[in-house]
């Protein structure tokens, strides 16, 4: 029987060295272009390459990209990936019969979807403006004197892009944006789980409303008790010293009656 | 300019990619050989449980000298373990080393349960108890307090409302000022619904904290890093410090829905600490009310809590006795970097002695 560790080493091995030599080839001064192939385009070639090890990376990780909180979202239930054309006529009928709300509900949801796109885009196109303007600045510095590596034209693209980012991503204009943007993600999926809600509630499941409001009731409680706990440990303490006072004045009531008497005699 | 903006020697770019490809392929037996990643090095023991919180203290290889002991809160966002990462890289291990005796505020994880813990449970419950338990243990009236970044306002706040609790205060990557024009996470979060926000998430998922904060530097974060990532493949101490790293940075917990709502609404939003309005409950946080010496250490190249939003403190506070120190470095740097491990524990040490 093959041994699967040294079977996955080897795969993932091969696979680098694949990815690699290919990228390498990129590179090679020996090699053809192929036929009808356009005219090189180092930066491009780089950056695929890179981009290429980064798909590696996730794909070793196993999850999404770093992009996923603020991807685009799943549509709405029973809508695919593109909204039809006509879909505003559709978002602006009246519902009505039986099922009335859900019709309305659903109504909401597309359109709180296609507000949510909107927004998406705005953002791609912020985040392409700061690629471009990176870009651009790397073709104003231009080549330097020496020959340098792979590491540090890219480096120096990295420096490049970041300070784009950041002169944009602190602009009156990208705030806006990506707020913009939370709030409309807010609002799809805050709809999204309406719907969640009300199938649960059909199926005779405890929605996350319910839980809410049970967690609410229980912290209300929680910090009451612990008032009143302080409040009975206050009190406690009162009564101690009390009781101290007290146990302090018997003697010396009972020491001044004896006195008296004494006097008396 | 329309030239090519590179001069690449295609042999060297060629050789560049193999070497590259070479670590990459050794890469995997170093990464198979990395034996679990472990942080929160430092002997402890738990004095205190409550809810999902642990008061630790630390056990240093000599007893402690210090007879006030020194509390650590730390903040909500990330495990407090960044102070104690590794062995050669851990504050609490040279804080004990100087003499002082280490707790720390382990917020611990959030779930559903919590969600509707506020501010007030925060700070004038949980660390006035963990405050209210080192007093007692200790048979002293007031503690030293360490607050770090979010936790840091915290125990602003908290020396606020109960100041004759807390003997010397030292803050580190605090903000106070959260509105300064290079604060990008509060730009961010300026126009943004927070209610809706919250009332949608419940608790604010660790992932969209930790997006946020990798979009601060999205290029720097998410790629070069990787990308250097290749250069220590084959070094197995140097990987299992980055992967240290990376376990800190991604196991974070959750926030509590309520709390996340007040300090984004009120700290972030409304800048509120900064104008004396911010509340904790029904109390409003005056930090003229705090009078005791307060050190101020914050990190000159901070990208989250830039220094001009940690340096107006000492106009702020009603101490007399106010010290800013500015350290070279950044918000990690501070704690995990070589000279912090010189620099930081010394300085607090030597501030605290002299009060």
């Amino acid at each position: 029987m093959a041994d699967k560790p040294t079977d996955f080493i080897d795969q993932y091995q091969a696979w680098v060295r694949q990815g690699l030599e290919a990228w390498s080839r990129q590179f090679d001064p020996k090699a053809e272009p192929a036929p009808g192939a356009p005219s090189p385009d180092i930066a491009a070639r780089l950056f695929a390459g890179l981009g290429g090890y980064g798909d590696w990376m996730r794909s070793m990780l196993g999850g999404e990209g770093p992009a996923a909180p603020f991807a685009a979202g799943m549509p709405p239930f029973g809508h695919g990936q593109g909204a039809p054309p006509d879909i505003n006529d559709l978002l602006s009928m009246p519902a009505f019969g039986l099922t009335r709300e859900q019709q309305e509900e659903q109504q909401a949801l597309i359109r709180a979807w296609l507000d949510y796109l909107d927004h998406y885009q705005r953002y791609q196109s912020l985040l392409q403006g700061v690629h471009e303007r990176a870009n651009a600045a790397l073709r104003e510095q231009g080549a330097p004197t020496d020959a340098e590596s792979l590491r540090s034209v890219y480096d120096r693209w990295v420096n490049l892009a970041e300070e784009s980012y950041g002169e944009a991503a602190l602009s009156d204009e990208f705030r806006e944006v990506y707020a913009a943007l939370v709030n409309a993600q807010m609002r799809l999926k805050l709809l999204q789980q309406r719907q969640v809600e009300r199938m649960a509630v059909q199926a005779g499941m405890p929605t996350r409303k319910e839980v809410d409001t049970l967690g609410e009731r229980l912290q209300a409680a929680r910090r009451e008790l612990r008032q009143m706990r302080g409040l009975a440990s206050e009190v406690a303490a009162l009564k101690a010293e009390v009781a101290a006072l007290r146990g302090a004045g018997k003697p010396a009531t009972r020491r001044a009656a004896t006195s008296k008497k004494a006097r008396k005699s | 300019m329309n030239g090519d903006p590179f001069r690449i020697d295609p042999a060297r770019a060629r050789a560049e990619i193999e070497a590259f490809q070479r670590k990459l392929e050794a890469g995997l037996a170093t990464l198979k050989n990395v034996g679990p990643i472990e942080v929160g090095t430092t002997p402890r023991e738990a004095v205190h449980r409550e809810d999902k919180l642990t008061l630790w203290h630390f056990k240093g290889e000599k007893p402690p000298t210090s007879r006030t002991p020194l509390l650590i809160c730390y903040a909500l966002v990330n495990t407090p373990w960044m102070i104690d990462l590794q062995e050669d890289r851990s504050m609490v291990r040279n804080l004990l080393e100087q003499g002082e005796d280490v707790y720390l505020v382990d917020w611990g994880y959030p779930d559903g349960s919590d969600r509707w813990l506020t501010l007030e449970d925060y700070i004038d419950g949980y660390l006035d108890r963990c405050v209210d338990v080192l007093r007692e243990r200790h048979g002293v009236e007031a503690v030293n307090l360490l607050g770090i970044c979010q936790g840091g306002v915290f125990s602003l706040c908290y020396t606020a409302l109960h100041p004759e609790k807390v003997r010397n205060l030292v803050t580190m990557v605090t903000p106070v000022d959260f509105h300064t024009p290079d604060n990008m996470l509060s730009h961010w979060a300026r126009n943004v619904d927070i209610d809706l926000f919250v009332d949608t998430m419940g608790n604010v998922p660790a992932d969209v904290m930790n997006f946020a904060y990798l979009t601060l530097k999205p290029l720097r974060l998410n790629q070069q890093k990787y990308i250097g990532l290749v250069d220590i493949l084959d070094n197995p101490k140097e990987l299992e410090n980055f992967l240290r790293m990376e376990k800190w940075i991604f196991d974070s917990p959750d926030q509590a829905g309520e709390t996340f709502r007040e300090f984004a609404r009120d700290f972030f939003q409304k800048n509120l600490l900064m104008k004396g309005e911010a509340r904790v409950g029904s109390r409003r946080v005056d930090l003229r009310k705090i009078t005791q010496p307060v050190l101020n250490i914050y990190a000159e190249q901070d990208h989250l809590v830039p220094p001009a939003a940690s340096s107006p403190l000492g106009g702020l506070v009603g101490s007399k006795d106010y010290t800013a120190l500015a350290f070279k470095g950044g918000h990690i740097g501070i704690y995990v970097s070589g000279r912090a491990q010189r620099q930081v524990p010394p300085a607090i040490h030597a501030w605290l002695a002299d009060r």
